[in-house]
């Protein structure tokens, strides 16, 4: 049996370690509470893009009348063979099964769609350390043609499933640039038929108790404004329970922020009953538009992960104080009986040793 | 619809919205050259290029002071007593950092130099020069 001594030791251990936890889950809670505000605060360019989209699409064939060719190569459908799948995943550990569980549902979508040539896009450190592991990375090599212009020619395929890209960090500070630049390679890959459909897995949240992992198609689009969601797991009821223990100890609302009506406003964008003048063609709205507006779905996909992320930190860190100081009721318990056993041990000695004499 | 002959200018880039205020006029640059709304302005959708996005006589609860604000790339709704910028990025003029600007010219030069027979690299290199060229030249402007 442990001695008193060591259980002190113990205690003072854990109590240690529960300051650090504590300290953790305070700052979670004040990073997801910024998350979530630079996630209301993208949320009318968002609406707007999509209503003059949407508004546009509704007044403009997207087939030209005359040529009947699309007005834009993000319409085209083609069979999917060639797929992109963008896992957004967190740049940290110490977030509970957050991770993990991104991982899982991207693994599954994989597996599930086995038949296909899969391009992984991964953003944040923890999703590019496990795709790394498992997949190889596509390499490229360097090609001059008749003109003299040096090119990337991607290598042939080492498997059906090969890492093209990651990018580490772009999550930690959310810069609007990076985030455009990974749209426009997305959509410039799309246009010259290297990829057939893009997917994006990423953690929904719209408030602590209400979030789910989604699977959303980004390309093709088929149709503006409505979120083209092919898979999502929602969390169980123990797992939101927990959640919600955790934000309200850190002093987190619960209910999604109404918005409603600043997404009435923005909805209106572009969207009058009125006949506009269009300064460009139409092909030249789509084509400036349409960027846009797979910018602001991946956009929208990153900082909802963001506060995701921070909000699982929160949950597991409130739950390991919470462990800790489980831990040190049950050591100091053990400690004074432990105590007690010597002291009661002792006055028996000097009973017995007087009852001796 | 008021008497004021106000219009309502927003403009609104994909982290926040900058402002939501009255003003008696709006200068934007447009894809095609620049362009001065007025109250009453037709129903109008179009493309903005890079420059300056100038608020003239806006009430701000402050003295009407022109007002100043660098986009690059985005879109403009404006409706006869609305007027709603979608920029790409916007910046007030004491934010343009001039060195980085005058870098991000000198790269976009180097890729026009350097673009060959390839249309896309031109064009791209094109945006990159006109996007610092206004930045430069908001950077100068007096606020």
């Amino acid at each position: 049996m442990a001695s008193v001594l060591d259980l002190r030791r113990r205690i003072r251990s854990v109590k240690n370690t529960r300051q650090i936890t504590k300290a953790m889950k305070m700052v979670s809670a004040a990073r997801l509470r910024r998350a979530q505000e630079r996630a209301l605060a993208a949320r009318p360019y968002a609406r707007m893009i999509t209503s003059v989209l949407e508004s546009l699409t509704r007044r403009i064939d997207i087939y030209d009348e005359e040529t009947g060719n699309l007005r834009h190569p993000l319409f085209a459908v083609r069979p999917e063979k060639r797929v992109l799948l963008v896992i957004i995943s967190g740049d940290k550990g110490f977030a509970g099964a957050f991770n993990a569980n991104i991982l899982k549902t991207a693994f599954q979508f994989i597996n599930g769609n086995g038949d296909k040539e899969i391009d992984v896009e991964a953003v944040g450190r923890k999703g590019r350390d496990l795709t790394r592991r498992r997949y190889p990375v596509a390499a490229y090599t360097e090609e001059t043609d008749e003109n003299g212009i040096a090119r990337q020619v991607r290598n042939d395929r080492k498997g059906a499933v090969e890492v093209t890209g990651d990018h580490v960090g772009m999550l930690l500070k959310l810069e609007t640039r990076r985030v455009f630049e990974l749209a426009q390679s997305i959509i410039s890959r799309y246009v010259h038929e290297e990829i057939d459909a893009a997917y994006i897995v990423y953690n929904e949240f719209k408030s602590v108790i209400s979030q789910r992992l989604v699977v959303e198609r980004l390309l093709p689009i088929m149709k503006i404004g409505v979120p083209q969601i092919t898979g999502a797991v929602e969390p169980t009821e123990e797992q939101r329970e927990r959640a919600a223990e955790a934000a309200a100890s850190a002093g987190i609302t619960l209910e999604a922020i109404d918005t409603a009506e600043a997404d009435e406003e923005a909805k209106k964008f572009g969207t009058a009953n009125v006949d506009y003048i269009y300064e460009q063609p139409a092909e030249e709205l789509f084509n400036g538009l349409l960027p846009q507006y797979i910018f602001a779905m991946l956009y929208h996909a990153m900082t909802e992960s963001v506060a995701a992320e921070h909000a699982a930190r929160m949950t597991a860190m409130d739950s390991a104080t919470n462990n800790a100081s489980d831990m040190i009721d049950a050591y100091t318990l053990e400690m004074n009986r432990v105590r007690q056993a010597a002291i009661t041990k002792e006055i028996i000695e000097i009973v017995s040793g007087a009852a001796a004499v | 619809m008021d008497e004021s002959n106000q219009l309502r200018v927003r403009l609104v880039t994909p982290e926040r919205v900058l402002f939501d205020q009255a003003a008696d006029a709006v200068e934007l640059p447009a894809k095609n050259g620049y362009m001065e709304v007025l109250y009453g302005h037709a129903p109008l959708l179009a493309e903005l290029g890079a420059g300056d996005v100038r608020l003239h006589g806006a009430k701000d609860g402050q003295a009407a002071a022109e007002q100043i604000y660098n986009v690059s790339w985005g879109f403009v709704e404006v409706l006869p007593d609305r007027v709603t910028i979608l920029a790409n990025d916007a910046l007030k003029p004491d934010e343009i950092d001039v060195p980085r600007a005058q870098q991000q010219l000198d790269r976009g030069e180097k890729e026009w130099n350097e673009a060959g027979d390839s249309e896309e690299k031109y064009t791209e290199a094109l945006h990159v020069i006109s996007e610092a060229e206004a930045k430069l030249a908001t950077a100068q402007e007096k606020p």
